[in-house]
Protein backbone atom coordinates (compact mmCIF):
# COMPACT_ATOMS: atom_id res chain seq x y z
CA UNK A 1 0.00 0.00 0.00
CA UNK A 2 2.78 2.44 0.97
CA UNK A 3 4.66 1.41 -2.17
CA UNK A 4 1.61 2.15 -4.33
CA UNK A 5 1.18 5.55 -2.70
CA UNK A 6 4.83 6.34 -3.30
CA UNK A 7 4.49 5.23 -6.89
CA UNK A 8 1.44 7.49 -7.33
CA UNK A 9 3.35 10.43 -5.85
CA UNK A 10 6.27 9.79 -8.19
CA UNK A 11 4.08 9.67 -11.31
CA UNK A 12 2.04 12.74 -10.32
CA UNK A 13 4.89 15.29 -10.79
CA UNK A 14 3.51 18.38 -12.55
CA UNK A 15 5.61 19.46 -15.55
CA UNK A 16 5.42 23.08 -16.67
CA UNK A 17 5.30 23.24 -20.48
CA UNK A 18 5.93 19.48 -20.30
CA UNK A 19 9.56 20.25 -19.42
CA UNK A 20 10.09 21.26 -15.82
CA UNK A 21 8.96 18.93 -13.04
CA UNK A 22 8.07 21.60 -10.50
CA UNK A 23 7.24 19.23 -7.66
CA UNK A 24 10.31 17.02 -7.66
CA UNK A 25 13.02 19.52 -8.66
CA UNK A 26 14.53 21.32 -5.64
CA UNK A 27 14.00 25.13 -5.77
CA UNK A 28 11.84 24.96 -8.93
CA UNK A 29 8.52 25.56 -7.20
CA UNK A 30 9.84 28.50 -5.19
CA UNK A 31 11.50 30.03 -8.27
CA UNK A 32 8.33 29.79 -10.38
CA UNK A 33 6.16 31.20 -7.60
CA UNK A 34 8.55 34.09 -7.02
CA UNK A 35 8.61 34.64 -10.78
CA UNK A 36 4.85 34.74 -10.94
CA UNK A 37 4.73 37.26 -8.12
CA UNK A 38 7.46 39.38 -9.69
CA UNK A 39 5.72 39.26 -13.04
CA UNK A 40 2.42 40.39 -11.55
CA UNK A 41 4.04 43.21 -9.60
CA UNK A 42 6.13 44.49 -12.52
CA UNK A 43 3.29 44.33 -15.03
CA UNK A 44 0.78 45.95 -12.72
CA UNK A 45 3.11 48.76 -11.68
CA UNK A 46 4.00 49.51 -15.30
CA UNK A 47 0.33 49.59 -16.28
CA UNK A 48 -0.55 51.86 -13.40
CA UNK A 49 2.22 54.23 -14.46
CA UNK A 50 1.68 54.19 -18.23
CA UNK A 51 -1.77 52.67 -18.96
CA UNK A 52 -0.18 50.76 -21.86
CA UNK A 53 -1.54 47.23 -21.85
CA UNK A 54 0.68 45.45 -24.34
CA UNK A 55 3.87 47.02 -23.09
CA UNK A 56 2.84 46.14 -19.51
CA UNK A 57 2.51 42.50 -20.54
CA UNK A 58 6.02 42.67 -22.00
CA UNK A 59 7.37 44.22 -18.80
CA UNK A 60 5.51 41.62 -16.77
CA UNK A 61 7.07 38.79 -18.73
CA UNK A 62 10.53 40.33 -18.39
CA UNK A 63 9.87 40.56 -14.66
CA UNK A 64 8.93 36.88 -14.62
CA UNK A 65 12.17 35.87 -16.35
CA UNK A 66 14.40 37.97 -14.13
CA UNK A 67 12.69 37.09 -10.86
CA UNK A 68 12.62 33.38 -11.67
CA UNK A 69 16.29 33.37 -12.64
CA UNK A 70 17.33 35.36 -9.61
CA UNK A 71 15.35 33.22 -7.17
CA UNK A 72 16.58 30.05 -8.86
CA UNK A 73 20.27 30.98 -8.66
CA UNK A 74 19.99 32.12 -5.05
CA UNK A 75 18.18 28.97 -3.95
CA UNK A 76 20.47 26.61 -5.89
CA UNK A 77 23.63 28.22 -4.48
CA UNK A 78 22.31 27.81 -0.94
CA UNK A 79 21.25 24.26 -1.77
CA UNK A 80 24.74 23.45 -3.10
CA UNK A 81 26.39 24.89 0.04
CA UNK A 82 24.06 22.78 2.22
CA UNK A 83 24.92 19.65 0.24
CA UNK A 84 28.64 20.29 0.69
CA UNK A 85 28.14 20.72 4.45
CA UNK A 86 26.02 17.57 4.53
CA UNK A 87 28.78 15.58 2.84
CA UNK A 88 31.41 16.94 5.22
CA UNK A 89 29.26 15.96 8.19
CA UNK A 90 28.59 12.50 6.75
CA UNK A 91 32.30 11.92 6.13
CA UNK A 92 33.08 13.17 9.63
CA UNK A 93 30.56 10.79 11.22
CA UNK A 94 31.86 7.89 9.14
CA UNK A 95 35.50 8.66 10.01
CA UNK A 96 34.64 9.00 13.67
CA UNK A 97 33.05 5.56 13.69
CA UNK A 98 35.90 4.01 11.72
CA UNK A 99 38.80 5.59 13.60
CA UNK A 100 37.35 5.70 17.14
CA UNK A 101 39.72 4.10 19.62
CA UNK A 102 42.61 3.87 17.15
CA UNK A 103 45.80 5.93 16.85
CA UNK A 104 44.19 7.86 13.99
CA UNK A 105 41.34 9.13 16.19
CA UNK A 106 41.74 12.94 16.20
CA UNK A 107 39.97 13.20 19.56
CA UNK A 108 42.42 10.77 21.17
CA UNK A 109 44.43 12.66 23.79
CA UNK A 110 47.74 11.18 24.87
CA UNK A 111 47.42 9.59 28.35
CA UNK A 112 49.26 11.11 31.37
CA UNK A 113 52.80 9.77 31.79
CA UNK A 114 53.15 7.28 34.57
CA UNK A 115 55.65 8.48 37.24
CA UNK A 116 58.91 6.57 37.20
CA UNK A 117 60.06 4.74 40.34
CA UNK A 118 63.02 5.81 42.50
CA UNK A 119 66.34 5.30 40.70
CA UNK B 1 14.83 0.93 -10.92
CA UNK B 2 12.49 2.96 -13.07
CA UNK B 3 8.76 2.96 -12.34
CA UNK B 4 6.13 2.74 -15.10
CA UNK B 5 5.77 5.85 -17.33
CA UNK B 6 8.76 7.47 -15.64
CA UNK B 7 10.18 10.41 -17.63
CA UNK B 8 12.92 11.71 -15.35
CA UNK B 9 16.09 10.17 -13.96
CA UNK B 10 16.12 7.49 -11.28
CA UNK B 11 17.09 8.50 -7.74
CA UNK B 12 20.84 8.91 -7.41
CA UNK B 13 22.81 6.17 -5.65
CA UNK B 14 26.24 7.77 -6.03
CA UNK B 15 27.65 11.28 -5.45
CA UNK B 16 28.41 11.61 -9.15
CA UNK B 17 24.81 10.94 -10.12
CA UNK B 18 23.69 13.50 -7.55
CA UNK B 19 25.90 16.07 -9.26
CA UNK B 20 24.55 15.05 -12.66
CA UNK B 21 20.97 15.49 -11.41
CA UNK B 22 21.88 18.89 -9.95
CA UNK B 23 23.34 20.02 -13.28
CA UNK B 24 20.42 18.57 -15.22
CA UNK B 25 17.90 20.49 -13.10
CA UNK B 26 19.81 23.71 -13.72
CA UNK B 27 20.05 23.17 -17.48
CA UNK B 28 16.36 22.24 -17.61
CA UNK B 29 15.34 25.46 -15.84
CA UNK B 30 17.25 27.47 -18.44
CA UNK B 31 15.60 25.45 -21.22
CA UNK B 32 12.20 26.09 -19.64
CA UNK B 33 12.80 29.85 -19.47
CA UNK B 34 13.95 29.98 -23.09
CA UNK B 35 10.90 27.97 -24.17
CA UNK B 36 8.56 30.26 -22.23
CA UNK B 37 10.24 33.28 -23.84
CA UNK B 38 9.86 31.84 -27.35
CA UNK B 39 6.22 31.02 -26.68
CA UNK B 40 5.58 34.55 -25.49
CA UNK B 41 7.27 36.05 -28.56
CA UNK B 42 5.17 33.84 -30.86
CA UNK B 43 1.94 34.92 -29.16
CA UNK B 44 3.01 38.57 -29.17
CA UNK B 45 3.86 38.50 -32.88
CA UNK B 46 0.64 36.73 -33.86
CA UNK B 47 -1.53 39.14 -31.88
CA UNK B 48 0.29 42.27 -33.06
CA UNK B 49 -1.41 44.51 -35.62
CA UNK B 50 1.85 46.31 -36.46
CA UNK B 51 3.53 45.66 -39.83
CA UNK B 52 6.62 47.15 -41.46
CA UNK B 53 7.76 45.95 -44.86
CA UNK B 54 10.91 48.08 -44.82
CA UNK B 55 12.85 46.75 -41.82
CA UNK B 56 16.30 45.83 -43.09
CA UNK B 57 18.43 45.50 -39.96
CA UNK B 58 18.71 46.57 -36.37
CA UNK B 59 22.07 46.60 -34.68
CA UNK B 60 20.72 46.81 -31.14
CA UNK B 61 18.61 43.67 -31.23
CA UNK B 62 21.32 41.81 -33.13
CA UNK B 63 23.72 42.54 -30.27
CA UNK B 64 21.14 41.49 -27.68
CA UNK B 65 20.27 38.21 -29.31
CA UNK B 66 23.95 37.38 -29.75
CA UNK B 67 25.24 38.33 -26.31
CA UNK B 68 22.45 36.85 -24.20
CA UNK B 69 22.57 33.33 -25.74
CA UNK B 70 26.37 33.41 -25.52
CA UNK B 71 26.17 34.24 -21.82
CA UNK B 72 23.64 31.47 -21.19
CA UNK B 73 25.57 28.91 -23.20
CA UNK B 74 28.89 29.71 -21.55
CA UNK B 75 27.32 29.40 -18.12
CA UNK B 76 25.97 25.94 -18.95
CA UNK B 77 29.30 24.97 -20.54
CA UNK B 78 31.36 25.93 -17.49
CA UNK B 79 29.14 23.90 -15.16
CA UNK B 80 29.15 20.93 -17.49
CA UNK B 81 32.95 20.97 -17.84
CA UNK B 82 33.27 20.83 -14.07
CA UNK B 83 31.22 17.67 -13.83
CA UNK B 84 32.83 16.22 -16.96
CA UNK B 85 36.27 16.29 -15.32
CA UNK B 86 34.81 15.15 -12.01
CA UNK B 87 33.61 11.99 -13.79
CA UNK B 88 37.18 11.13 -14.82
CA UNK B 89 38.66 11.32 -11.34
CA UNK B 90 39.96 8.06 -9.90
CA UNK B 91 39.96 8.12 -6.13
CA UNK B 92 41.98 5.15 -4.84
CA UNK B 93 39.54 2.25 -5.28
CA UNK B 94 39.25 -0.31 -2.50
CA UNK B 95 38.00 -3.07 -4.78
CA UNK B 96 38.42 -3.97 -8.44
CA UNK B 97 35.86 -6.02 -10.33
CA UNK B 98 36.00 -7.12 -13.94
CA UNK B 99 32.72 -7.17 -15.84
CA UNK B 100 32.87 -9.14 -19.07
CA UNK B 101 30.08 -9.00 -21.62
CA UNK B 102 29.07 -12.15 -23.44
CA UNK B 103 26.22 -13.09 -25.70
CA UNK B 104 23.98 -12.83 -23.70
CA UNK B 105 25.05 -12.55 -20.08
CA UNK B 106 27.55 -10.74 -17.91
CA UNK B 107 30.33 -12.38 -15.95
CA UNK B 108 32.01 -10.81 -12.94
CA UNK B 109 35.51 -11.54 -11.64
CA UNK B 110 36.64 -10.50 -8.18
CA UNK B 111 40.37 -11.06 -8.64
CA UNK B 112 41.07 -9.48 -5.24
CA UNK B 113 39.44 -12.56 -3.74
CA UNK B 114 41.36 -15.57 -5.07
CA UNK B 115 39.94 -15.41 -8.61
CA UNK B 116 36.33 -15.48 -7.55
CA UNK B 117 34.20 -15.36 -10.67
CA UNK B 118 30.63 -16.13 -11.70
CA UNK B 119 28.15 -15.60 -14.51
CA UNK B 120 25.02 -13.49 -14.26
CA UNK B 121 22.12 -14.60 -16.42
CA UNK B 122 18.72 -12.95 -16.61
CA UNK B 123 15.97 -14.72 -14.69
CA UNK B 124 13.42 -15.80 -17.35
CA UNK B 125 9.94 -14.33 -16.99
CA UNK B 126 8.35 -17.69 -16.26
CA UNK B 127 10.77 -18.27 -13.36
CA UNK B 128 10.19 -14.96 -11.59
CA UNK B 129 8.89 -15.05 -8.03
CA UNK B 130 6.26 -12.49 -6.87
CA UNK B 131 7.91 -9.11 -6.30
CA UNK B 132 10.69 -9.61 -8.83
CA UNK B 133 11.01 -7.38 -11.88
CA UNK B 134 10.54 -8.64 -15.43
CA UNK B 135 13.68 -8.47 -17.64
CA UNK B 136 15.69 -6.92 -14.80
CA UNK B 137 16.46 -9.72 -12.35
CA UNK B 138 19.60 -11.83 -12.61
CA UNK B 139 20.45 -15.14 -11.00
CA UNK B 140 23.72 -13.81 -9.51
CA UNK B 141 24.09 -10.21 -8.48
CA UNK B 142 27.29 -8.21 -8.41
CA UNK B 143 27.66 -7.53 -4.69
CA UNK B 144 29.69 -4.53 -3.56
CA UNK B 145 30.26 -2.76 -0.24
CA UNK B 146 28.64 0.65 0.31
CA UNK B 147 30.65 3.82 0.86
CA UNK B 148 33.75 2.27 -0.77
CA UNK B 149 35.26 3.41 -4.07
CA UNK B 150 34.84 0.57 -6.54
CA UNK B 151 36.74 0.20 -9.81
CA UNK B 152 35.02 -1.81 -12.54
CA UNK B 153 37.02 -2.93 -15.56
CA UNK B 154 34.73 -3.62 -18.45
CA UNK B 155 35.37 -5.63 -21.57
CA UNK B 156 33.67 -8.13 -23.82
CA UNK B 157 34.38 -11.61 -25.10
CA UNK B 158 32.56 -11.50 -28.41
CA UNK B 159 30.69 -8.43 -29.67
CA UNK B 160 30.12 -4.91 -28.39
CA UNK B 161 28.11 -4.58 -25.19
CA UNK B 162 27.67 -1.72 -22.75
CA UNK B 163 27.59 -1.89 -18.96
CA UNK B 164 25.08 0.66 -17.74
CA UNK B 165 23.54 1.41 -14.34
CA UNK B 166 21.40 4.58 -14.55
CA UNK B 167 21.14 5.24 -10.81
CA UNK B 168 24.93 5.36 -10.56
CA UNK B 169 25.34 7.51 -13.67
CA UNK B 170 27.52 4.82 -15.25
CA UNK B 171 27.52 3.68 -18.84
CA UNK B 172 30.70 2.17 -20.24
CA UNK B 173 31.14 0.34 -23.51
CA UNK B 174 32.37 -3.25 -23.39
CA UNK B 175 34.66 -3.64 -26.40
CA UNK B 176 36.38 -6.91 -27.27
CA UNK B 177 40.14 -6.54 -26.90
CA UNK B 178 39.88 -3.31 -24.91
CA UNK B 179 39.66 -2.69 -21.17
CA UNK B 180 37.56 0.28 -20.11
CA UNK B 181 37.59 1.54 -16.54
CA UNK B 182 35.04 3.29 -14.38
CA UNK B 183 34.95 4.08 -10.68
CA UNK B 184 32.04 4.91 -8.45
CA UNK B 185 30.93 4.98 -4.83
CA UNK B 186 27.50 3.71 -3.79
CA UNK B 187 26.01 5.96 -1.10
CA UNK B 188 23.34 3.69 0.26
CA UNK B 189 22.57 -0.06 0.55
CA UNK B 190 20.13 -1.37 -1.99
CA UNK B 191 19.68 -3.14 -5.29
CA UNK B 192 20.51 -1.20 -8.45
CA UNK B 193 19.40 -2.31 -11.89
CA UNK B 194 20.77 -1.70 -15.35
CA UNK B 195 20.60 -3.20 -18.80
CA UNK B 196 22.99 -3.80 -21.67
CA UNK B 197 23.15 -0.60 -23.69
CA UNK B 198 24.80 -1.60 -26.95
CA UNK B 199 23.02 -3.73 -29.52
CA UNK B 200 24.59 -7.17 -29.36
CA UNK B 201 22.27 -9.63 -31.01
CA UNK B 202 18.95 -11.35 -30.50
CA UNK B 203 18.96 -11.24 -26.70
CA UNK B 204 20.41 -7.78 -26.25
CA UNK B 205 17.38 -6.77 -24.16
CA UNK B 206 17.73 -9.80 -21.92
CA UNK B 207 21.09 -9.37 -20.21
CA UNK B 208 20.53 -7.14 -17.21
CA UNK B 209 23.02 -5.86 -14.67
CA UNK B 210 22.07 -6.14 -11.01
CA UNK B 211 24.22 -4.59 -8.31
CA UNK B 212 23.59 -5.33 -4.65
CA UNK B 213 25.19 -2.78 -2.35
CA UNK B 214 25.59 -4.09 1.20
CA UNK B 215 27.45 -3.04 4.35
CA UNK B 216 31.04 -4.22 4.51
CA UNK B 217 30.56 -7.11 7.01
CA UNK B 218 27.80 -8.54 4.80
CA UNK B 219 30.08 -8.18 1.77
CA UNK B 220 32.85 -10.09 3.53
CA UNK B 221 30.40 -12.86 4.46
CA UNK B 222 29.21 -13.03 0.87
CA UNK B 223 32.75 -13.30 -0.53
CA UNK B 224 33.53 -16.12 1.91
CA UNK B 225 30.43 -18.02 0.81
CA UNK B 226 31.10 -17.43 -2.86
CA UNK B 227 34.75 -18.44 -2.62
CA UNK B 228 33.70 -21.67 -0.98
CA UNK B 229 31.25 -22.29 -3.83
CA UNK B 230 33.05 -21.04 -6.93
CA UNK B 231 36.83 -21.27 -6.37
Amino acid sequence: MAGEEQENNNTKGFRLLGILDVQNTPCARDAILHGAGGSLAAGLLHFLATSRVKRSFDVGFAGFMLTTLGSWFYCRMNNAKLRVQQRIIQTGIKNKIVYEGTVLDPTNKPGAETPSGPS
Amino acid sequence: MAHPSQLGFQDAASPLMEELLHFHDHALMIVFLISAFVLYIIVAMITSKLTDKLILDSQEIEVIWTVLPAMGSSQIAILSLRILYLMDEINDPHLTIKAMGHQWYWSYEYTDYQDLGFDSYMVPTQDLTPGQFRLLEADHRMVIPVESPIRVLISAEDVLHSWAVPSLGVKVDAIPGRLNQTTFIVNRPGILYGQCSEICGANHSFMPIVIEAVPLPHFENWTSLMMAEYT
